[in-house]
């Protein structure tokens, strides 16, 4: 995103909020409220992870007194949210008193200020939305909160719509010891990779009775698919009476198992592509890191083409999908022909992986012959 | 002193415009002070006026009314309370500038904003609330009670240009019980028979400058006024200029104009005003130069705030 439209010390700031938030922070909108100069940028919409939702505040600068702090405009469903301690009465905590430091001592040749006043404003707004979650009159919510207070980094939400019946949303962060980015040889995340649970409680209504079970959902920052995909993890069974305390302890021994799990597989597709070299040759590109991906060129006979391969993070119980890319074959719009995903061919998990590349390649020069066939039909057709 | 409810915000159309006006040529977002007065109104159901004017009389309870009848612009934000919207009462009285009006609240106005109170908005009407009150005028009951000045007007330019739809704005009562805004009806007020309804509460006070143009005949007010030599010192300076004016036509002399004298006389009294008239359109086009050098050293300031943000042009 280009900042050049904004004052060079609001972009700074901006810039420093960008890239040293712990949360992936995004802006969606920037504009000028400026008269004269409608060129000079002041105003954003920031886009702010908050319960594995986003919620969207709008920064007011002013362009024509740059000096002074930003303001903010809240969602539109958060007009109780005050987070001016001049305001909230009664509440003690250290970081009512950050916040309103970065306000009052604003200093606009410091970057680093737009992140401390987003951070403050933020967990000001955690604090917010449990005061809101702790006020609905629901006996099993108050439970789970009173069970699960001492785990940190539990964000809540209050949702309510016209047509939509109240609910109580939980993120619930999962095995918080596992540093995954750790694990990972050569790890490439700029953020910590983080797994939730979402559980998302109805509000029982006056004339129900029992509460039905909440709704879960494992939730993973979106960089951690490369390595484990957390749609892959079968949820253990919610027993009616149930709470969060009692189930979390077994979800999370799962889930460790199967991201130590997950960490191996690495090993076992970059062995898997070590292993095709010996047909294949060097690949012409290879994911290093968690080697998901290799490209091969091959040849039959005059025919020059090229093998993608992708592997699946349950490699090797999921075989690889093949697409071959011919080199001397471009159709109607000058790109390379291509065949289909290819993903029918012998396999066993149980193999060996030197059997396993050596299956693959026999079904390889088979399949030669047919995509070159399809490469000169695909030509014949314009 | 009660947090009571304010049933409606009553603002005459010539000071909406003007706020609007002064919102839409400042050439960013800007706040001010507003003042205004507070009444108690008890409505009946007698009314000898149009049946039009149901509304008014439908009720009848007594209502607090708010009138916002004058405002004074600082021409920026932040103006007179601190980033953290703390009220600086020092500020707020330089801004005033002496102004005799009652302080009713404050008003924001930004482009191209959400028309719905800021984080800073709120901590400003919070604080300038416990602050300042003003009294609530009722004329059934003289011993009258003190109100915060609770109000808020928020005036902003949808994000989208548009060619028809320029402007909105919406008023806000600060209830400090809840400490939240609560929105309030505004109702415009104009001059004419369907608007007279709303003037039988309110009293007219026009913010004519204090001339104190006494005679100074006696030896008793001169020791009236020994306490405050520049009071008496302006005093004199506007007695100066008010008898410029009316250089050599005494209250005196007006007697002449009835009378055997009169046809003789009003030569000369036509001649008095065209001296007045000619000092006045002196005084215009002092005013007009005066407003170029003060939109100049707006221009060369807003240069400077410029280069000190590192804003090339």
């Amino acid at each position: 995103m280009a900042f050049e439209g904004f004052p060079p010390l609001i972009a700074d700031q901006l810039h420093y909020l960008l890239n040293h938030s712990p949360d992936s922070i995004k802006i969606e909108n920037v504009w000028s409220g400026n008269k004269f100069n409608p060129k000079i940028l002041d105003r954003f919409t920031l886009v702010i992870p908050y319960c594995l939702e986003t919620i969207k505040w709008d920064v007011i600068y002013n362009s024509e007194y740059t000096m002074a702090p930003p303001d903010f405009i809240f969602g539109p469903n958060d007009e109780d949210f005050t987070p001016c301690s001049s305001i909230t009465v009664g509440t003690d905590d250290s970081q009512i008193s950050s916040l309103d430091k970065a306000l009052f001592e604003w200093d606009n040749q410091d970057s680093t200020r737009l992140l401390v006043l987003i951070q403050g404003l933020r967990d000001q707004y955690v604090a917010y939305q449990r005061r809101r979650v702790g006020q609905v009159d629901d006996d099993r919510v108050k439970f789970e909160i009173s069970t699960v207070v001492t785990r940190k980094g539990i964000e809540m939400q209050m949702t309510s719509g016209v047509d939509k019946p109240e609910e109580v949303k939980f993120a619930v962060p999962l095995v918080m010891d596992l540093s995954i980015n750790k694990m990972v040889v050569g790890c490439p995340w700029k953020h910590q990779q983080k797994i939730y649970l979402q559980v998302v409680y109805p509000i029982l209504r006056k004339y129900e009775t029992a509460p039905s079970a909440p709704r879960l959902r494992l939730v993973s920052s979106s960089d951690l698919k490369a390595l484990f995909s957390v749609e892959d993890v079968k949820l253990p069974p919610w027993i009616a009476g149930m709470c969060l305390a009692e189930y979390l302890p077994h979800l999370e021994e799962t889930l460790e198992r199967q991201i130590l799990e997950a960490v191996s597989a690495i090993d076992l597709r970059r062995n898997f592509i070590e292993a095709l070299t010996l047909f294949l040759g060097r690949p012409l590109e290879a994911d290093a890191t968690f080697c998901r991906k290799a490209t091969f060129l091959a040849s039959s006979g005059q025919f020059t083409f090229m093998v993608h391969f992708f592997l699946s993070t349950l490699f090797p119980k999921h075989q690889p999908a093949l697409v071959l890319q011919s080199c001397q074959h471009l159709n109607q719009l000058s790109v390379p022909v291509k065949s289909n995903i290819l993903t029918e061919y012998p396999w066993s998990p149980r193999w060996e992986m030197g059997r396993m590349a050596e299956q693959l390649c026999d079904f390889l020069t088979n399949e030669a012959v047919n995509f070159k066939k399809y490469c000169n039909e695909a030509l014949l057709q314009h | 002193m009660d947090d009571l409810s304010l049933e409606r915000i009553e603002i005459s159309g010539p000071t909406l415009a003007s706020l609007i006006q002064r919102a839409s040529s400042s050439p960013s977002d800007v706040d001010g002070l507003i003042f205004g007065q507070i009444h108690r109104i008890i409505s009946s159901n007698l009314s000898d006026d149009s049946p039009a004017d149901s509304l008014a009389s439908s009720s009848s309870s007594d209502q607090i009314v708010a009138t916002f009848t004058s405002f004074i612009c600082s021409g920026k934000t932040v103006s007179f309370f601190d980033p953290l919207g703390r009220v600086d009462s020092r500020r707020i009285d330089s801004l005033r500038v002496g102004s005799p009006d009652r302080l009713l609240g404050w008003f924001s106005a930004r482009r191209k904003t959400a028309n719905r109170p800021s984080m800073r908005e709120l901590a400003v009407s919070s604080s300038l609330s416990s602050q300042f009150h003003l009294p609530i005028e009722d004329s059934q009951n003289p011993k009258s009670t003190n109100m915060a000045s609770c109000v808020f007007f928020l005036l902003t330019t949808p994000s989208a240009d548009q060619c028809i739809h320029t402007h909105e704005y919406r008023s806000y009562q600060f209830r400090s019980t809840k400490q939240r805004f609560e929105p309030r009806s505004v109702g415009i007020v104009n001059i004419g028979p369907a608007f007279r309804g709303h003037y039988g509460s309110f009293s007219p006070k026009s913010g004519f400058p204090p001339l104190l143009c006494e005679l100074n005949s006696s030896a008793m007010s001169v020791d009236r006024d020994e306490g405050s030599l520049s009071g008496k010192k302006q005093a004199v300076k506007d007695q100066k200029e008010i008898d410029a004016l009316a250089e050599g036509f005494q209250v005196g002399n007006l007697k002449r104009l009835v009378g055997a004298e009169a046809a003789n006389y009003t030569g000369g009294i036509e001649q008095m005003y065209e001296r007045m008239l000619a000092k006045i359109e002196g005084l215009v086009s002092d005013v007009e130069k005066s407003s170029a050098r003060v939109f100049e050293q707006d221009k060369h300031n807003r240069k400077l705030r410029n280069r000190i943000a590192r804003i090339e042009r």
